[in-house]
């Protein structure tokens, strides 16, 4: 015991002179991270657009059309500015907008005398889903206000020949309202759909989806315990390099505690990794810190296993160049397949099935659970076990190499 | 304390160490001496556990190293030909960490610590990282982790090698403290001043194989009082070993340990009241003598005489 401890303080002694390897560990994942979650979350998750008015007949009817684009749903989707026609036409032809909408002069006067009028709608062509909808919506507002003409012209007329220069009376109102709905009450049989009693029947509610940028956190997370084990399973050859482990072959029984404490050390270091990750992912997608533990001690303890094979496999090549070369190598596609690049969730399921069979994904898979169940320690006591099983492997290997010629220099 | 029996190690076909045997007791420097490529670190590798050895036995205090590899080991201190240090921990942890992997704890340990810093003269630089020491501080702690544990056989593998005449000065002492303490050491080296000065008996080792063996003076008295006399010039081939050969006569030990077109060497007794004869008898066999090099008894000139190169080749 006293060797064990004495080894993980001298491996953690060693590795903590290196800082700036804490900080290429952690600063590619802050990065990449970073940039995924701003480009997902950035705008608040919907796309929008901009549409220009010059609304120069500044009437009515024309301010019903301008608050027409920002109503409901369709507000969430475009932003309407108001320009003079010189600005509008500057901007959408440096592409600043989405469409540019001209309401002439004489445009009320024009809808209620049944006169021809004629709005310019200006499309942005290096976009192609949010100008479609403005033009949309535009040939819907122009139908509606024709029918509505046809309705209403003579209330409406009543309203633009009024010329209130404050609020129009109460007594104005109701005369108006009443009116309107005489008219509505004498279309409304020819109007209203048959009785029929509808009765939609969806799917069940489904549960509440996590956010993408939150399905991308444990892939980021296994980014830096990737980079953090690769780097100190070079530790071996440094140790080889400088002699150290052939003197360690020779001491009595002093093997297991080398490695053990090498272990203890990188699940240590490995712990400060994903801590420094998982408290900027709970701070930022706020998950309830009763998740925090188990999401440590699972990272840290996946960590130890990856360190391990890594350090199996880099024990197994002739020369250090070589062994870094080839894990460094091997790096790649375990990201790629363990969802540090796109998240497991967002792949195709027979693609997301391959990246949980490697072992960040398999561990990524497992957090990701953790993270979004409404439960703590939701990890079942399998995924427990085989991560023990598969990190005493890698040391057991480890260990077996040593004592095979790795320590021979 | 450690015994050697008829030791083999191969690789594929080369044999790198044949046949070789030797007994070192308690409180003994014993050397092994040869060039480089000879065998001795093979030799000290498989003494240590770092090799197995293709045939042969060793024993450390009794325990078979292959057998009870963890007993034998428990006796074995290493101090390896190139540093095996920690040089970003502070000479005072290496020294500790060392101490515990022999199984050394508590006030044993920080006694055996302070005792081996005072030894290897590192007292006044225990917090100090090993990676601002000097070449020969470096050694000397590499030295005391190999000796922290007060190990009964020290395995030293050529641990001059490249340190300065005060520091290897001191190594000498260190080793001569170990043995005064009653350890047995195995000092393996090409130097063969260092082999004279430490050890109290020696084996010669050349392409795996153990050629001499013996106290140093019993290795010297195979010399008999005869020199080595290193010839450089013109020496025709077949006349001027008729010429040599001729010179028996008169010198009855005189023998010719090599002979190339430009270089002869011989071995005799008294060799420079020869040299006006020896030079003679050549320039009569059409050669002549550019260069002479005359040296007494000694290991090298025995390495000599046994393999016909030099030690250092």
């Amino acid at each position: 015991m006293s060797f064990l401890l004495a080894s993980v303080r001298k491996d953690l002694a060693r590795w903590a002179q290196d800082r700036t390897a804490v900080l290429i560990w952690l600063g590619i994942p802050f990065l990449i991270g970073g940039l995924i979650t701003s480009m997902i979350d950035g705008g608040g998750g919907s796309p929008t657009g901009t549409l220009l008015i010059a609304d120069e007949d500044d009437s009515l009817l024309s301010g019903f059309v301008v608050g027409a684009y920002s109503q409901e749903q369709l507000g969430e989707l475009i932003i309407v500015e108001q320009v003079s026609a010189k600005e509008g036409e500057a901007r959408i032809n440096d592409g600043e907008a989405s469409a540019f909408l001209t309401i002439p002069e004489g445009f009320q006067d024009a809808l209620l005398n049944e006169t021809p009028v004629t709005l310019t709608l200006k499309t942005n062509p290096s976009q192609t889903i949010l100008p479609g909808i403005i033009q949309d919506v535009t040939e819907i507002l122009l139908d509606a206000g024709f029918y509505l003409q046809r309705l209403l012209g003579p209330e409406l007329r009543s309203i633009t020949d009024a010329g209130f220069e404050g609020a129009p009376s109460d007594a104005f109102i109701a005369a108006i309202s009443v009116d309107i709905q005489h008219k509505i009450n004498r279309i409304i049989d020819k109007t209203d759909p048959m009785a029929i009693d509808l009765q939609i029947v969806g799917p069940p509610p489904a549960e509440p989806q996590p956010n993408y940028a939150l399905l991308f956190l444990p892939g980021i997370i296994l980014m830096a315990v990737l980079f953090a084990s690769n780097s100190l399973a070079a530790d071996y050859w440094i140790e080889r390099d400088k002699g150290t482990l052939r003197r360690l072959v020779s001491a009595p029984g002093a093997l297991t505690g080398f490695v053990a404490g090498k272990a203890i050390a990188a699940a240590a270091v490995m712990g400060v990794v994903t801590a420094v990750v998982l408290v900027v992912g709970f701070a930022y997608h706020g998950i309830v810190w009763s998740k925090f533990i188990p999401s440590l001690v699972w990272v840290s303890l996946g960590g130890v296993g990856l360190f391990a094979w890594l350090a199996a496999l880099q024990m197994m090549f002739p020369n250090n160049r070589a062994a870094n070369l080839v894990t460094t190598i091997l790096l790649f596609p375990l990201l790629m397949a363990g969802g540090s690049f796109f998240p497991l969730a967002a792949l195709p399921d027979w693609i997301a099935n391959i990246g949980r069979l490697s072992p960040n994904g398999f561990i990524a898979d497992r957090l990701t659970g953790e993270l979004t169940s409404a439960t703590t320690w939701s990890i079942d006591a399998q995924s427990w076990l085989t991560v023990v099983a598969i990190t005493a492997g890698g040391l057991a290997v480890s260990v077996l190499r040593l004592r095979t010629g790795f320590a021979r220099r | 304390m450690l015994v050697v029996e008829q030791l083999v190690k191969e690789y594929g076909d080369l044999t790198a160490v044949d046949d070789v045997s030797f007994e070192a007791r308690a409180g003994t420097v014993f050397g092994l001496l040869g060039p480089n490529g000879a065998g001795k670190s093979t030799t000290i590798n498989c003494i240590s556990g770092l090799l197995t050895p293709t045939a042969g036995r060793i024993a450390v205090s009794g325990h078979d190293v292959i057998k009870d590899g963890t007993a034998a080991r428990r006796s074995l201190g290493i101090v390896p030909q190139e540093l095996a240090l920690y040089e970003d921990l502070p000479a005072v942890d290496n020294l500790r960490y060392w101490g515990k992997a022999y199984g050394l704890r508590g006030t044993a340990l920080e006694d055996r610590v302070a005792t081996v810093l005072e030894l290897i003269g590192l007292a006044d630089r225990a917090k100090d990282l090993p990676k601002e020491f000097s070449g020969g501080m470096k050694r000397r702690l590499n030295f005391g982790c190999g000796v922290v544990h007060q190990p009964k056989v020290l395995l030293l593998d050529e641990p001059t090698v490249g340190v300065d005449p005060q520091s290897r000065a001191k190594l000498f002492d260190l080793v001569e403290t170990e043995r005064n303490s009653g350890a047995c050491v195995l000092y393996t080296t090409h130097y063969m001043e260092e082999a004279e000065r430490l050890c109290d008996s020696l084996a010669i080792i050349d392409h795996g194989k153990i050629i001499a063996q013996g106290t140093v003076a019993e290795l010297k008295a195979q010399l008999g009082a005869r020199d080595a006399l290193q010839l450089n010039g013109q020496f025709p081939d077949s006349a001027t070993s008729e010429a040599i050969e001729g010179l028996r006569e008169d010198i009855a030990d005189l023998e010719i340990l090599s002979q190339a077109e430009d270089s002869l060497l011989l071995t005799l007794s008294a060799a420079s009241h020869h040299l006006p004869k020896i030079f003679a008898a050549i320039s009569g066999a059409g050669g002549n003598v550019t260069e002479t090099s005359l040296r007494s008894p000694n290991l090298e000139t025995l390495f000599l005489l046994l393999t016909g190169k030099e030690l250092r080749e």
